[in-house]
Parts: structure tokens; C-alpha cells; sequence
């Protein structure tokens, strides 16, 4: 069978000062990363209601979401439960004259009327109906759920009506507009068709029980929903083109890889091979992967692919690929070198070298230095059993420990996880992970969920000994974020930095929107062209540095 | 297996020559829910060990033989902590045998260490040079730390003593890729498929030579063809750790193995014996049943998916493999039932749901057939069979300018489908195109 992103600058409040902070609030730490999910309330312990059957969606979750739900300008936090419910912290920020701030979450589930129902996987973020509120789409083991943000601090789950409930199992999902009618369609990307009672039990080649790799069954399709414009969403899946070409899909991640102003989406698949839709302005797409060069390593090998980010690595102007994969196979780096023409970088780069050892999941290009070089936060955490665990009698030896990888210039990196201070000696089982200046002092802070462990929040204290810019983007629409928006960050005497507006990526988790970006000791004011997802490119210059702006749409020159 | 460790820490007591370090202890894994045979293995090899050891006769290679028989045991099983401690050890008692610190270098690139990897394969051969497995492995390890010059250097010196070698050759075009020269790249690449046009893990890095080139027409071309995984050279010592495991699992992998080089004889055999180590596995049977239909034994086939239907009357894939048996003696009433009974576990089985919109067909039900058919080329509008069994189920039903438009398009849609025009041309002439 042959089937074969006026010139009206807004400062945000909660920001000004933030400079100051970082010079008065903290003494100069050698270290780059601070854990303190309990210090600061955030108490979730992930539950994977463990079986000892080795039941393959024990395995897979969870994700986590920085979301700014009540619009006080400061991230709150989602974190996505397996057995149990999922719960959202409010950020209580208290940030004090002299620039001092104190961190503090308050567990608002009940009150926010979000009653997860289903065995949670992962999490979207978007303002879906266009209400300058930011909404939820929750990817389960199961049915998904779609909670429309009230905005007045409560939720509704309005999965019914807007028909997005799907079903199977999914795990990365990621709003976007490929139409580019201003308002967000969804894409959710599904691992495979499994069930409890389709369960297949999976050894490692010894015999001894443990988890399944996806091959072990049957991708499912993943779902493109268009935005009605009503609250509903219809299921192109199909006239989208992309139903017949599917496979186990762990991380997506939607942005213009061809230049040609429309947003196009990179797939990570597990196991099989990688996928570049390629939006064909018609609401179709068309799968470039092989052509581009991102759907498997050089010399043709389909890795197991799990988190997934997209961002300019190299400082060239063209957003590149990372990719995280299995233990022995290295994170794939995609450099672009045209439209939708990329070269695997990962083994020139370093990268891939440098994380052979780990099974990787979320990930995230940030400045984390603020040196104005992307540098890559993974999280890590097995598949299968680690042997040398399973000896000291851990119950769940699957735990590794996160790595950032500092971009060291000329195309090299690092690993200076050694030097990044204690969070990175934990050792949990990494899934998701979330990205965004939480404490809003001008870095990027991490949100980890492992699995079958305690959240952790990792605080950058090294990002704002340096210069930054930070930017919201809002729409001329109702004023929500510009998700696909490209800043070009101009400097004086240097490269432009382009950044991109984004909530995806990473692993089944959702980042903060912003665009901050790292300038290194250079304190002058640096012009923005915003290239807004309509294709309207806007400038303005002069922008505030060390402290956040809001740049609207239609406003600029 | 407390005995193990002891007994090997036993023979780590053994005394080296005063100027060589000390054997390394073995911190053994634990193998207390591994499959019985494997644990007869490593108990047998543990006990080779421990006699070795104790042995006044026994000499140092005698002793370095017993652990590294032991790691490549380890090695096989994925123990890559065990297996390094022990070909270590095997290194240190013989330090003139290039089995060990090849073997430790591969238990090396296991534990993703590929600096460690590259010194032991620079130590294996320095015991044996021209060893073309090591070489292309050492290449390889470089490549993997971004060292192209030193990866091109040694792929070159392999190249030299095997000039058709189509692993190093591919080892040299992926080093010329990594440095984007990609008109040599191509060289490297045509070279290889010249000489072994079954390299068809060739035809996609060949395709990213000739996109760097500009050639997008000749990339794309490649890309149509059938790829595979990368091999590496002959490696006999490599190979004898591949058939080391006596387990069902590994008996699997090695049918898996069999059948993407269609020996369908051999992946039956490994799967039987797979099926032996573990009786009550439905996915081994069905794998053997497969493997039995591929080498022409049907009704082997046929018993091994009733049986694994028996151990899980909900494995979609034994249904439908059931139905293509049936369906292939005209048994249609029961191939139609073990079709449903697939779509019943899982609607979105497309082949399955292919075949019983044909068998439909193919007994007159070309009325049920059809929401079968518009099932699939609403998911899957790409599928050619589909559209061409939908537009014969609307001739079969008088629908005749509908099946035309559909063949018509057909025929456009899939120009290498000739079924299409050929039916076009029987519904001009009024003949059958059933």
C-alpha cells in the first residue's frame, strides 16, 4: 500500500529604578542563578501519580507558565499538575524605595476559578479573544482545556464552546497568528496514541521493566484551530495540510523562518523526523524540514526531540533553532543562513558536545549575563532509567541536572553551570521551564517543573550588573501582547540585536512576552525598529534603557 | 548480587606489577529485575572472573580477557559505568591488546564522555594502527567535540588504506560540510553512492552538499529517495557485543535490525527466539507473525497474530495485520471484522482504514465504502489509494461524472500513478474500471 512589533514611552511603574536596584538592593555575587521557589511561596510539588508500571505519561509532564494574568505588571506563575490540580501563584512583588524588592507568591487557584480536570501536560498562553487579558490553554493526557481570562482575576473554562477541547494527548501547544487577521490561532502539537489500557510494557534491552520510547505506538496528528473571532475556533487541520503529516510531537515553535513576513512553525518531533511548516499565505503549509536542514542531524538521523526554541544565536539578524534531544545525542543547533535554509551548527558550536551527557527538555536562548549574547538554559531529566541512581536506591532515577551554556562569542560556548551557582547542582527530573524577568529587575529568571518533585525558581543575580532595554509590545488591537513582533535593538558602533516577542517554546510551557535584551556596559539609549506581526515596521528612537517601556503599535515613526 | 561485587572486589585484590596503577573496583548494577538469562549470563561471566583472579595459572592477558568479556557483557546490558571500570582493568592487565581500550572507548561514548572516548580510541590504535573501525570511531569522537581538522585527519589516513569505504568517505563529506565546503562535500558523498548505491544514508547529507551548492533541484532529488541510519565500517568486535544479549529484548532489536536490511528469515528467527524468552509478550508475537508474512509463511503468520491477539484482544496492529491475511485468501467477512476490530481500538489507524474501505469494495459494499474513503482523504487527502478506491466505489455506484472528476484529478494530483489515467480511459470506453 503507497501510503505511504508615537513615540509615546510608557515606563512601567513597578520598574523605574531598576538600575539602581542592581547597584544598592544587592551585593555583587559571583553567582548567576539563585533557587527560591519556597522562599518566595512557591511550595508546588509535581505528582505523576507513579504506578510502578512504567505507564508511558508518568513520564512526560509537566510544563509551567509565566503569565501576567491580573495585569499588575509583574509575572505570575502556572504550574501544571499531573495527578492533582494544576495551580496559579499570584506575584506579590513588593519592590521598595531604595530599589529592594521582596518576592512573594500567593496560591489564588480557588479564586481564580481554574479547576483543571484532566492528567495536566503542558501550557499555552495568549490573549485569544483580544481583551488585553492573556488566556490558557491547558494540554492534558486527555481532554485540553481553554480558560478565557475574565480580567478581574478570575477564569472560565470555555473549552466547550470554543472547540478546542481535542483529544488524545498533547504536551507543546503555542498561540499563534498564521493569518495574520490580529487574532491568535492555536496550534497543539500531540505525542501518541496511548491510553492506560492500550499500555504495552517496555524493557531495556536486559529485560528489566521501564518506560516506552514513542515508538512503541502510534503518533497522533497534531491540531491547527483558526480563531473565529467569536470565542470559537475551528479545527483547519486538515485544509492547513498538515494532517497527513504528523509525528511525535514534543515542542513547537511558531516564527518567520523564511523571511517572508508570515509566521511559519518548527515541530519537534520525538524520534522521528523534525518539521518545518512553511506558511504558504493562503492558510496552508508546507512541511520544509528535510530542505532545511532541521529535520534531522547531518548525517540523517531522526533524534529524540524535545524542547525547542527559536532566537537569533549568532547575532546575524535571522532567528536560528535549538533543539534538545536524548542523552547521547547532543542539542541540536540550526543556524540560518537563508530563508528557510539552516546549517547544523551543533557539533561547531559546542553545544552539542556539551550536552551529550543529558537528556534535555525545556530550553530557552536568554541573556543571562546581559552581555548581549544569547546564552542557552536547559533543563534535563531521563527517560529511562540512569543506573548509577537506580544503585543508590532512588525510587525515580531519572534526575539530572540543568545546564547554561554561555555564549562565549564567535560561534563558541561554554558550560558554566560549575560557576552559575547552587541551583544548578540540583539534580531533578527537568521538564518544563518557563522564562521571564520575574522579579522585574532586568534579567531573565527560570521557572523549572520537574517532574515528581518541587518546582524550582531560579533568580538571575547576574543579568542587571549590566545595561538592558526592556520592551513590551502591545497591539493597535485591544492592546494585547504582539506575539511573533521582531525588535531590532540598534546600537551605536554595534550589531543590532533582534528579538523576538514570544510566549513558546521551551518545553509545554509558556514564557514572559517581553523583549529584554542585554547591552553589555554600552549606555546609550539605543534606537528600536519594531516590525509588528501585520508586517507594519514602526521606530523609535532613544529608548530608556534599564527599565521596561511599552511600545504600542501605530505610535511609533 | 552482593556475591558479585565481592567476588569482583576479590579480584580487584589482585596484585599488579608495582608500576601499574590499581584495578578499579566494579560497582556492579543492579540486575535483580533484569531478565533471568541475562542474569545467568553475568553470573557466568562474574564467575569466569573470579576464577581468573584466583588463579595462580591464570596470566595477566588471561585475567584481562575475563574482564573484558565481563564489560562487554555490561556494555550490551547498558551498564556503560560497569562496562568502563571493567575494560579499564582489562587495559591495565594487557596493555598490548587493542580490544580493550577500543571496547573502553565505546563503553566511553555510551557515558557521552567523548574526550575519554577519543583518548581510548587513540590508545586502541596505537596498540593496532590501521584498525579502519577505530579509525572511522576516533573520526567520528572528534567530530562529535567540533574538531573537524582533527576528524578529517584521520578519516583521510582510514581513506587511504580503504579508498571504497563508504562510512569514512561519508565521515570526510560530513567534515567538509561542517566546513561548508560544499563542493568537495558532494565529491565525498557521489563518490560513496558510486560504490555502494545501497548507502542510502548517503543521499541526505549528499542533499545538503548540493543546497550549499545552490542545487536545490538536485537536493530535492535526493531527498526522494529512501534513507537510512548511518553504518559504520566492518566492526567485528562491535558486532560480537551486538549479539552477545540473550534477551527478548535483544533478540527484538536485532529482528528490528534484520528487517530494515530485509532478511525477513533472519528477523523471524531473532523474533522467535525473542518469543521463547518471553512468551507472553503480544508485540513480540505480532513482530514474529510480521516477519513470518515477509518470508512467505502465512499461516505462521496468521497463528503468531492469533496469539497475540489472545495475550491482547485490543492490539490494533495485530487486527490489522490478521485482516491483510485474511483479506489475501478472499476470507473478506473475516477480514472486515478484524479491520473494524482495529479502528474500534484506534480510529485514526489510516492503513487499516484503507483496507477495509477496499475489502468493502472489493465484495460489492461500495456504499459502506465510501465514508471510509472520504474519511481518510478528509485526514489525509494526500493518500492516492484512497482517492483511487473512492473514485472506483463511485463508478461501482453509477456515480460516474463524480469518479471521473475524481480520476482526473487523481491523475494530477499523482502523476506516477498511472492507475489513474488507465481508469480514465476505461470510463471513457464504458469498460470495467473496477
Amino acid at each position: 500500500m503507497r501510503i505511504p512589533w508615537v513615540w509615546i514611552v510608557l515606563p512601567l511603574a513597578v520598574c523605574s529604578g531598576c538600575r539602581a536596584v542592581a547597584d544598592v538592593g544587592r551585593p555583587a555575587s559571583s553567582i548567576w542563578f539563585d533557587e527560591r521557589a519556597h522562599d518566595s511561596g512557591l511550595t508546588f510539588v509535581h505528582a505523576n501519580g507513579m504506578s510502578g508500571r512504567f505507564y508511558f505519561h508518568e513520564i512526560m509532564g509537566p510544563g509551567a507558565a509565566l503569565i501576567d494574568y491580573d495585569n499588575d505588571g509583574d509575572l505570575d506563575v502556572f504550574l501544571v499538575q499531573g495527578k492533582g490540580e494544576s495551580r496559579l501563584y499570584r506575584n506579590d512583588l513588593a519592590v521598595q524605595p531604595d530599589g529592594s524588592r521582596t518576592l512573594r507568591f500567593t496560591d489564588v487557584t480557588t479564586q481564580s476559578g481554574i479547576r483543571t480536570t484532566g492528567y495536566g501536560m503542558g501550557v499555552a498562553t495568549g490573549d485569544f479573544d483580544n481583551d488585553g487579558c492573556v488566556d490558557l490553554y491547558l494540554t492534558n493526557f486527555g481532554r485540553n482545556q481553554l480558560y478565557r481570562n475574565n480580567c478581574d482575576g478570575t477564569f472560565s473554562d470555555v473549552t466547550g464552546r470554543s472547540g478546542t477541547a481535542g483529544s488524545g494527548w498533547s504536551v507543546s501547544a503555542a498561540f499563534v497568528d498564521y493569518d495574520r487577521d490580529g487574532w491568535l490561532d492555536l496550534f497543539v502539537g500531540h505525542y501518541v496514541s496511548y491510553s492506560v489500557e492500550k499500555n504495552t510494557p517496555c524493557f531495556s534491552l536486559s529485560g528489566r521493566p521501564d518506560y516506552c520510547s514513542p515508538n512503541a505506538y502510534r503518533p497522533e496528528q497534531n491540531r491547527l484551530y483558526h480563531n473565529n473571532h467569536d470565542g470559537t475556533f475551528t479545527d483547519v487541520t486538515t485544509t492547513a495540510g498538515l494532517a497527513g503529516n504528523f509525528g511525535p510531537t514534543l515542542g513547537v515553535v511558531a516564527d518567520d523562518f523564511d523571511g517572508d513576513g508570515w509566521v511559519d512553525l518548527y515541530v519537534a518531533n520525538d524520534g522521528r523526523e523534525n518539521q518545518l511548516w512553511i506558511n504558504q499565505h493562503d492558510g496552508t503549509f508546507r512541511n520544509a524540514g528535510l530542505l532545511s536542514g532541521t529535520a534531522v542531524t547531518v548525517d540523517a538521523r531522526a533524534t529524540g526531540s524535545m524542547g525547542v526554541d527559536a532566537a537569533d544565536v549568532d547575532g546575524d539578524g535571522a532567528d536560528d533553532v535549538l533543539v534538545t534531544t536524548l542523552t547521547g545525542e547532543g542539542t541540536s543547533l540550526f543556524l540560518r543562513r537563508g530563508p528557510a535554509a539552516f546549517d547544523d551548527a551543533g557539533t561547531r558550536s559546542g553545544i552539542r558536545a556539551l550536552s551529550l551527557g543529558s537528556t534535555g527538555f525545556g530550553v530557552h536562548t536568554l541573556d543571562a549575563d546581559n552581555d548581549g549574547l544569547l546564552d542557552v538554559l536547559s533543563v534535563n531529566g531521563a527517560v529511562r532509567t540512569i543506573e548509577a541512581l537506580a544503585l543508590t536506591g532512588d525510587t525515580f532515577p531519572f534526575s539530572e541536572r540543568g545546564q547554561l551554556l554561555h555564549n562565549a562569542g564567535g560561534g563558541r560556548f561554554e558550560d558554566v553551570s560549575e560557576r552559575a551557582g547552587p541551583a544548578f547542582t540540583l539534580s531533578d527530573v527537568g521538564r518544563g521551564a518557563a522564562f521571564g524577568d520575574i522579579d522585574n529587575d532586568g534579567d531573565t529568571d527560570v521557572v523549572v517543573a520537574g517532574n515528581n518533585g518541587p518546582v524550582r525558581l531560579l533568580i538571575n543575580e547576574a543579568g542587571n550588573r549590566k545595561h538592558w532595554v526592556g520592551l513590551r509590545l502591545l497591539t493597535s488591537v485591544r492592546k494585547r501582547d504582539a506575539i511573533g513582533a521582531h525588535v531590532e535593538i540598534i546600537r551605536q558602533g554595534l550589531p543590532a540585536l533582534v528579538r523576538r516577542a514570544a510566549t513558546d517554546g521551551s518545553y509545554a510551557s509558556a514564557s514572559d512576552p517581553r523583549v529584554l535584551a542585554g547591552l553589555g556596559d554600552n549606555s546609550t539609549p539605543p534606537s528600536v525598529r519594531v516590525t509588528w506581526p501585520d508586517g507594519r515596521v514602526e521606530r523609535w528612537p532613544d529608548v530608556p534603557i534599564d527599565r521596561y517601556t511599552t511600545l504600542e503599535e501605530g505610535t511609533g515613526r | 548480587m552482593v556475591a558479585v561485587c565481592a567476588s569482583v572486589a576479590i579480584g580487584c585484590s589482585f596484585k599488579t606489577p608495582a608500576a601499574a596503577p590499581p584495578l578499579r573496583p566494579i560497582v556492579m548494577p543492579d540486575l535483580s529485575s533484569v531478565a533471568e538469562s541475562v542474569r545467568d549470563q553475568a553470573r557466568a561471566r562474574e564467575s569466569a572472573l573470579t576464577r581468573a583472579m584466583a588463579s595462580p595459572q591464570a596470566t595477566a592477558p588471561d585475567r584481562a580477557a575475563a574482564y573484558g568479556e565481563f564489560g562487554k557483557l555490561l556494555l550490551a546490558a547498558e551498564y556503560g559505568d560497569a562496562a568502563e571500570t571493567c575494560f579499564g582493568n582489562a587495559e591495565l592487565l594487557a596493555p598490548d591488546d587493542m580490544r580493550w581500550p577500543y571496547y573502553h572507548g565505546h563503553a566511553y561514548r555510551r557515558k557521552a564522555q567523548p574526550a575519554k572516548a577519543e583518548a581510548a580510541f587513540e590508545r586502541a590504535l596505537a596498540r593496532q594502527p590501521g584498525n579502519l573501525a577505530a579509525m572511522y570511531w576516533l573520526g567520528e569522537t572528534r567530530l562529535d567535540q567540533g574538531r573537524t581538522d582533527a576528524a578529517a585527519s584521520v578519516f583521510e589516513q582510514a581513506l587511504a588504506i580503504d579508498p571504497r569505504s563508504t562510512s569514512i568517505l561519508s565521515g570526510l563529506g560530513r567534515v567538509d560540510l561542517a566546513r561548508k565546503d560544499y563542493a568537495s562535500a558532494a565529491a565525498r558523498f557521489e563518490q560513496a553512492l558510486a560504490i555502494d548505491p545501497g548507502a542510502t544514508f548517503i543521499h541526505y547529507p549528499l542533499a545538503m552538499a548540493y543546497r550549499g551548492l545552490g542545487n536545490l533541484a538536485k537536493a530535492e532529488a535526493e531527498l526522494r529517495q529512501p534513507r537510512a541510519a548511518a553504518t559504520s565500517p566492518a566492526d567485528p568486535l562491535m558486532q560480537d557485543v551486538a549479539r552477545l544479549l540473550d534477551s527478548a529484548m535483544a533478540y527484538q532489536s536485532r529482528g528490528i535490525d534484520a528487517l530494515r536490511r530485509n532478511d525477513a528469515a533472519s528477523a523471524a528467527a531473532f523474533f522467535r527466539r525473542a518469543t521463547e524468552l518471553d512468551p507472553s509478550s503480544a508485540s513480540l508475537h505480532h513482530r514474529l507473525g510480521t516477519a513470518l508474512f515477509l518470508s512467505g509463511d502465512a499461516s505462521g503468520a496468521t497463528r503468531e497474530f492469533e496469539e497475540a491477539l489472545r495475550l491482547s484482544p485490543q492490539l490494533a496492529r495485530a487486527h490489522y495485520s490478521l485482516g491483510v491475511i485474511l483479506a489475501s485468501r478472499r476470507q473478506n467477512a473475516a477480514a472486515i471484522e478484524q479491520f473494524t476490530a482495529a479502528l474500534r481500538t484506534e480510529p485514526d489507524y489510516l492503513e487499516a482504514r484503507l483496507a477495509l474501505a477496499d475489502v468493502l469494495r472489493g465484495v460489492g459494499r461500495a456504499r459502506d465504502a465510501v465514508p471510509h474513503y472520504e474519511e481518510i482523504l478528509h485526514r489525509h487527502p494526500e493518500v492516492a489509494d484512497a482517492e483511487l478506491g473512492y473514485a472506483m466505489s463511485l463508478v461501482i455506484l453509477g456515480r460516474r461524472e463524480e469518479a471521473r472528476a475524481r480520476f482526473l484529478a487523481g491523475a494530477r494530483q499523482h502523476p506516477d500513478r498511472p492507475e489513474f489515467a488507465d481508469a480514465l480511459s476505461h470510463l471513457s470506453t464504458g469498460s470495467d474500471t473496477r
